[in-house]
């Protein structure tokens, strides 16, 4: 009886295990369940991939088609100002360069830019050198000129509010010259960088020697003189030098 | 008497289990080879869903760039029309 008794305990301890794992495991109608719901889904993922890669195929086309359309329009475009579009390429370098230009002079400080004024005229001699060009009336580069012509007046704007000026008295009553102007503690205080203000006023001022009552000078800023002001110190002090005669 | 009745039920409970034993073991569930089927095509069906967004992805992408390229188009006709206004004057 007792033998009896073990075996059973031993079967039913294996049919409870067996059981155990026969619920985790799968079932043939749920093997077959699951393969007919992928086998569905397989099908249907295939058909949307299919239609995807066709739609994309007349998408590529479509793309293609456009490009050759819009190539074809900025020819045409070029073409009208007589340009091709490597020359307008090339143009819009140019401007760019203008505008990297014009945005390092906008980053210095006030006293900065007064020393490098020159670079500013210069700016704004090519920026209106470039409305010569046809290509100019095209929106792009006329836009472009616009924003760089109103950043390189904001320049100057800068420039003229950093500029003193000075008018001109009479030479009984004043004792007006360059160098006493020069020398005026309000001006330089240093008679002999007189040849400051005879350079940046070249646009009225042809011989140093001679300034009328009444003109406006611009007083440049500055302690000392730049190179081109020292070499035009140096002519007009050479011109002076009385030549010798040759015997 | 009693000794015999034990003997048959303890009998009788012994192949009851067994046969319950042999009925759990023998229950019907997929073959190896069924699942490797099921579990290949869970991959493919994987794999193919990864196409299809990718693909979709791609659709949109070039979506995007006939747009873009529609209106520099339309922006380039409307350019032309200005150039040719300012040559006029």
């Amino acid at each position: 009886m007792r033998t009896v008794l073990t075996v059973i305990v031993i079967l039913a301890a294996l049919l409870a295990g067996q059981v155990a794992v026969a619920q985790e495991e799968m079932t043939k109608d749920q093997w077959q369940q699951e393969m007919n719901k992928l086998t569905e889904t397989q099908k249907s993922l295939k058909e949307q991939l299919k239609a995807l890669q066709d739609e994309i195929t007349a998408r590529e086309g479509e793309l293609s088609k456009l490009t050759g359309d819009y190539d074809k329009a900025m020819t045409d475009m070029y073409a009208l100002v007589g340009a091709t579009p490597e020359q307008a390429a090339a143009y819009r370098s140019e401007i760019e360069a203008l505008k990297s230009k014009a945005d390092e002079l906008s980053r210095l400080s006030d006293a900065d830019l007064v020393a490098r004024s020159g670079e500013v005229e210069e700016l704004a001699a090519k920026t209106n050198a470039m409305w010569d060009n046809k290509l100019s009336l095209v929106p792009e580069f006329w836009d472009g000129l616009t924003a760089l012509n109103e950043q390189v007046k904001s320049l100057q704007n800068v420039l003229a509010s950093q500029v003193k000026t000075y008018t001109v008295g009479t030479w009984s009553k004043d004792r007006d010259c360059l160098w006493n102007i020069a020398k005026k503690p309000t001006i330089y205080d240093n008679a002999w960088l007189w040849p400051k203000i005879w350079q940046g006023n070249r646009d009225q001022i042809k011989d140093p020697d001679i300034i009328e009552p009444g003109q406006k000078l611009k007083i440049p800023q500055g302690n000392v003189l730049t190179d081109e002001e020292k070499s035009a110190a140096r002519k007009y002090y050479s011109s002076k030098v009385p030549k010798t005669p040759v015997e | 008497m009693q000794q015999r009745i034990r003997k048959v039920t303890g009998t009788s409970v012994a192949l009851l289990l067994v046969g319950a034993f042999l009925l759990a073991g023998c229950s019907s569930s997929p073959s190896e080879e069924q699942l490797r089927q099921l579990s290949d095509l869970k991959t493919e069906v994987d794999a193919l869903g990864k196409e299809v967004s990718s693909a979709a992805a791609k659709k949109g992408e070039l979506d995007k760039q006939i747009a873009d390229l529609q209106a520099k188009i339309q922006k380039a006709n409307a350019d032309m029309a200005t150039v040719k206004q300012r040559l006029a004057k």
